[in-house]
């Protein structure tokens, strides 16, 4: 914070984009702030919040479900709209993230746009092939999500805005499983987070807080979706953890995906 | 991008905010680096208590456009134009408001730190659910942590609270409706009045 030297309060997309374009300005994105407000570097002169973005909706559109990336944790965890959806699935995720005050302030835009290894919502997109509508330069783009963590040209917050994230509309009906495994339940740091989806077609077992960024045990799903023998599917499943982390907490995200395929 | 959308720093890095404290509407002079909570209580606010400083522990929630929020978490200058309420805005010594008398009567408070953060998330409850559960109690003050009490007599009070705040409630409506009625009635008189003027 120390550099900083301008506030910007834009109330379009266009003129945010303006700014964080604007190498005189040399601008950081905030919205909620509450994972990176302490630890602006000291690069930034801009403090760019997008509160006042029209970002902030929540609703159905040509089947899917838009959630707008300025919207906070505690308006997921209370949407109608939301708990509707996968079984009310997001609101369970919303509500489970740190505390009631800190989900008054973040952003579901700022938990994906900066993804750390804690977050959960970053394993959850990647779960449910939700796509993000992102404000670039040269217009809007719209991409899987998962291309976006893969993706290095597009820094969200750096050279481009998330907009909205779009979730499929066959997740509507869906059934998931979500499981963060925590010292307390308000606690933002998780030991492991997963993320499982049994869709026989197009099974997803996602696994967060193992690695800097959430990873697929993409094996394990090729192997439930030949309908593999429950123990290849466990060793496919322990092979992808093993190769990102090892340990107690690695350990224990096998013995839950064990659990989960009731094979324990 | 409009003028007023965009704030500056002076050559020594304050910025001048617009800010509506408790009902008063001025302005501050913060610097870059100061944190709601700081500039709150350097002009005066220190109901608002500094705690933890990582938004942990929930003694510096002042209410942002009525929604709790962590006064150490957001800069100063992020909360130009918004709407401020400390736990000076609702109520005195004297004029304690309902949530501050049931925290005294369940013996809710005692080193009183966490109290003004816990009131002001209370106070956010009940004005969106008047009526909460204990699960709804427990999920709204989950971001305040009490290092004396085991939370049972916090759940109590806000149990009382919600109670007294109702019937608080009812009491202002009825007295709205009571002059309501006055109001009526005089200017019912007024225009008969005047009616019985013209008629002579």
């Amino acid at each position: 914070m120390k550099n900083i030297k301008h506030y910007a309060f834009p109330s379009s997309v266009a003129d945010a984009m303006s700014i964080l374009m604007n190498r005189k300005y040399k601008a950081i994105i905030m919205a909620g702030g509450t994972l990176v407000g302490k630890t602006i570097p000291a690069s930034a002169e801009t403090y760019l919040d997008i509160r006042s973005l029209p970002i902030r909706d929540i609703k159905v559109k040509g089947g899917k479900l838009v959630i707008g990336a300025g919207v906070t944790f505690d308006e997921i965890d209370n949407s109608e709209v939301c708990k509707e959806w996968a079984e009310g699935m997001l609101s369970q995720v919303a509500a489970q993230c740190s505390s009631q005050l800190i989900r008054n302030m973040a952003t579901l835009g700022g938990n994906i746009a900066r993804p750390h290894s804690f977050n959960m919502f970053p394993v959850v997109l990647l779960g449910m092939n939700a796509e993000v509508m992102i404000e670039t330069k040269d217009g809007k783009l719209l991409m899987p999500y998962a291309d976006l963590l893969k993706e290095s040209n597009l820094k969200p917050g750096e050279n481009c805005i998330i907009t909205e994230v779009l979730f499929p509309k066959k997740t509507k009906d869906m059934h998931f499983e979500f499981i963060k495994l925590a010292k307390t339940k308000s606690s933002w740091e998780s030991y492991v987070i997963l993320f499982f989806s049994n869709d026989k077609k197009n099974p997803k077992f996602v696994i967060g807080a193992l690695s800097p960024r959430p990873f697929c045990a993409e094996e394990a799903e090729k192997a439930y979706a030949k309908n593999k023998p429950a123990e290849e599917i466990i060793n496919k499943f322990q092979e992808a953890v093993s190769a990102k982390a090892k340990g107690y907490r690695a350990e224990a995200a096998v013995n839950l995906f064990k659990r989960y395929l009731g094979a324990e | 991008m409009k003028n007023e959308e965009i704030i500056h720093a002076d050559e020594d890095g304050f910025f001048t905010i617009a800010l509506n404290v408790n009902g008063e509407l001025g302005h501050m002079i913060v610097s870059r680096n100061e944190t709601l909570v700081e500039a709150l209580r350097h002009y005066g606010w220190k109901g608002t208590k500094k705690g933890c400083d990582t938004g942990d522990c929930g003694s510096c929630t002042v209410l942002f456009n009525n929604k709790p929020v962590l006064g150490c978490m957001m800069p100063a200058v992020a909360a130009h134009g918004g709407n401020i309420t400390t736990i000076e805005g609702l109520g005195t010594v004297r004029n304690p408001h309902p949530i501050q008398q049931a925290f005294v009567e369940a013996g809710a408070v005692q080193c009183g730190f966490c109290i003004p953060g816990m009131i002001l998330s209370t106070k956010a409850l009940l004005d969106k659910n008047p009526e909460p559960s204990e699960a709804d109690i427990r999920k709204a003050l989950d971001g305040n942590l009490c290092r004396c009490t085991g939370y049972v007599t916090q759940v109590q009070a806000v149990r009382i609270a919600a109670k007294k705040v109702k019937a608080m409630k009812k009491q202002q409506e009825k007295l709205a409706a009571k002059e309501l009625a006055a109001e009526k009635r005089k200017a019912a008189r007024k225009t008969a009045k005047k009616a019985a003027k013209k008629n002579k």
